[in-house]
């Protein structure tokens, strides 16, 4: 198992290269002169070689794409042109609320998508089965965006039972997880290499903020919020999940050790979750797992939709406002979560399968 | 190019001796009725593709602003838009621009991707591990997110955004055609061929190559719809077709801030992008059934 896992650790190597090359390449293949296109129309000279400077671009390409993994490692991804501060700093304010987010769709997509799929893989051919079966096809036909935008009206705008759009209501004060734990906020270095104090990243995180403070009230509102865009970006692989569930169980259904489960009097219930799901769920953990990619893609969709500040708009706002640092920074930290996921997914499975290290 | 063009006739020649499996698939795929509806959607987009001038009541950029935001009524069936546009025509005329994306993009990733694949599964070795390995960076993306990097680098419009997606959509043709090869590599009659004196490149485009066509097909088909699904969340996002053009993202897009006060602006285009991915869905999934019933899911 360790070996697997050394093994899957080097082939990381490889592709995180790629990621870096991919992404310092981001910035110098934009047509024209970036640095002119950043700073707008009215930009002096000075100002562009200025920042050209900063940015180390008079320097050859390699020993630029060395600075750049250089400052990568130091967890230096630069500053925003818009608003000047570390572009990790920005990020790190909004990846607490794609990940809320992601992980909300994917509670979500499992919650609906598995016990469907058992369900109708137990009751093949029946009304529930085809109900199952054309809903999950328009699940992966649908595009996210719209549902989203018709969850908000219907929910949000028409029912009034779920607030349409952002993370809490205006008026509904949380303590930061420190003060409510009297805590200090965490070492606070000179205010240049400041990037963020671990309370103010964790305290990002409102349920988790809203669950350690103890306010209920928050609480509430928080998860009130979170349905809608849950429901929206997980709705793709909740209809994967259930496809593949409902298959997986189909198959496992016909073995023979589920006809001598059920010849010795064990209860249906105890059949399919104790013999069959056990058996399924190997290729369920895999779509799962490659839910992932959809989630995050999806969430810049998501988020759009409704006001979430999280990373995904984050990218957006700031290609069009051509705030390239941050984007080139997004994309990156995005990459590396997807990179870092799937191979926690992978090693999870040759946990789960044994098959897969003995390889 | 030559080559390519080559393959065509190759397979309609290889499909004499066959055609007894051709027909079998044929027959399975026209008895499975989700494909047949499948085919019927996509059938019906095709023709209003082709037809829009002629379907179309209205001209789509035709702005009427003091008519704008009215809901559906006989004259105008689904309504105007923010500017006053009639919504039907604005969707007959977007079906011309999501054909193009989804067959343009998926023709560009699957003519890249099998050159790629074929060459790297049939080299095998170094080159094949290169290969696969720059791939493997691509994947490393969420597909949604690279295409919005190439977008920013190359700028919002509708081309760039057909090269965003076809370029993403490459590694999946790729590893489908490199898996192909590489299962056929070794068989008896490739050995044939090559001990005849074949060179590589006929065994690669004769041999080789008519072999993958199924999986192909099966992913294409699949593949339109995801690329369509792609273009209009990239169109919905403002990076990609660019007003007045009647794409259905961007439609969507433009129409978001109404949906509170006139939803019929963002129901109706979002409705024709479902209906068109589900046609392809719905034939992509008949045709795996029918053309390899072992990759049955």
């Amino acid at each position: 198992m360790t070996r697997y896992i050394i093994r899957r650790l080097l082939l990381l190597i490889p592709v995180l290269i790629g990621i870096s090359i991919v992404t310092f390449a981001m910035l110098r293949l934009i047509p024209g002169d970036p640095w002119e296109v950043m700073l707008g129309e009215h930009a002096t000279d000075a100002a562009i070689a200025e920042l050209r400077e900063r940015m180390g671009m008079d320097e050859p390409l390699p020993v630029q794409y060395l600075r750049y993994v250089e400052s990568v490692l130091r967890l230096d991804l630069g500053r925003s042109v818009k608003t000047n501060r570390p572009v990790l700093q920005e990020i790190g304010q909004r990846l607490p609320a794609t990940v809320e987010l992601t992980l909300g769709a994917l509670l979500v997509a499992c919650v609906v998508g598995i016990p469907a799929g058992i369900f109708a893989a137990y009751r093949h051919n029946s009304a529930f089965d085809l109900a199952t079966m054309f809903g999950s096809l328009l699940g992966v036909s649908m595009p996210i965006f719209w549902l989203g935008l018709m969850l908000a009206y219907i929910f949000g705008f028409l029912l009034k039972w779920l607030p349409p759009s952002a993370r809490l209501t205006i008026g509904v004060e949380m303590q930061t997880i420190a003060e409510a734990w009297g805590l200090s906020t965490g070492p606070t270095g000179p205010s240049s290499m400041r990037i963020m104090t671990a309370d103010e990243f964790f305290s990002g995180f409102y349920v988790l903020r809203a669950i350690l403070t103890g306010n209920l009230t928050a609480l509430r509102d928080v998860l009130s919020h979170l349905v809608l865009p849950s429901v929206a970006l997980g709705s793709i692989p909740m209809a994967v999940i259930a496809r593949m569930t409902r298959s997986s169980m189909l198959e496992v259904l016909g073995e023979d050790y589920i006809r001598t489960a059920r010849a010795k009097g064990q209860t249906e219930k105890g059949i399919l979750l104790k013999h069959a799901l056990k058996n399924a769920f190997l290729p369920i953990i895999t779509v799962i797992g490659l839910a992932l990619g959809t989630l995050l893609g999806g969430a810049i969709l998501t988020e759009t939709i409704f006001s979430w500040p999280g990373l995904g708009r984050l990218v957006v706002d700031r290609i069009l406002s051509r705030d390239y640092p941050v984007v080139q920074g997004c994309v990156l930290i995005i990459a590396l979560i997807f990179v870092v996921v799937n191979l926690l997914v992978d090693i999870s499975y040759a946990y789960v399968d044994p098959r897969i290290h003995y390889e | 190019m030559n080559s390519i063009r080559r393959t065509n006739s190759d397979v309609s020649e290889r499909m004499g001796p066959r055609s007894s499996l051709f027909r079998d698939a044929m027959r399975r795929l026209f008895r499975n009725k989700l494909a047949i509806t499948g085919l019927v959607i996509m059938g019906t987009f095709l023709l209003t593709a082709i037809f829009a001038p002629l379907i179309a009541p209205y001209d789509p950029i035709k702005q009427e602003l003091i008519m704008r935001r009215r809901p559906p009524s006989q004259e105008h069936a689904l309504g105007r838009d923010d500017l006053g546009r009639d919504i039907l025509s604005r969707i007959i005329f977007g079906a011309r621009l999501s054909l193009q994306v989804g067959v343009v993009s998926v023709g560009f990733a699957i003519v890249i991707g099998a050159v790629i694949g074929a060459l790297s599964g049939y080299a095998g070795g170094w080159v094949d591990n290169i290969v696969m390995r720059l791939m493997d960076i691509m994947l490393a993306f969420p597909a949604l997110l690279l295409a919005l990097a190439i977008v920013t680098i190359l700028g919002p419009g509708l081309m760039n955004m057909l090269y965003a997606i076809g370029i993403v959509s490459i590694p999946a043709y790729a590893r489908i055609v490199r898996a192909s090869v590489l299962s056929v590599k070794e068989q008896d009659y490739i050995l044939a061929a090559r001990a005849i004196g074949a060179p590589p490149s006929r065994i690669l485009f004769r041999n080789v190559f008519p072999n993958t066509l199924t999986p192909l097909i099966v992913q294409g088909t699949l593949g339109i719809g995801t690329a369509i699904l792609d273009a209009a969340g990239l169109s919905f996002l403002g990076l990609g077709a660019q007003p007045p053009r009647p794409e259905w993202g961007a439609m969507l897009g433009q129409g978001r801030y109404a949906v509170f006060t006139a939803p019929h602006i963002v129901l109706f285009p979002g409705m024709a992008i479902m209906l068109t991915v589900l046609g392809f869905n719905l034939l992509g999934d008949g045709l795996r059934d029918s053309l390899d019933p072992k990759l049955r899911v």
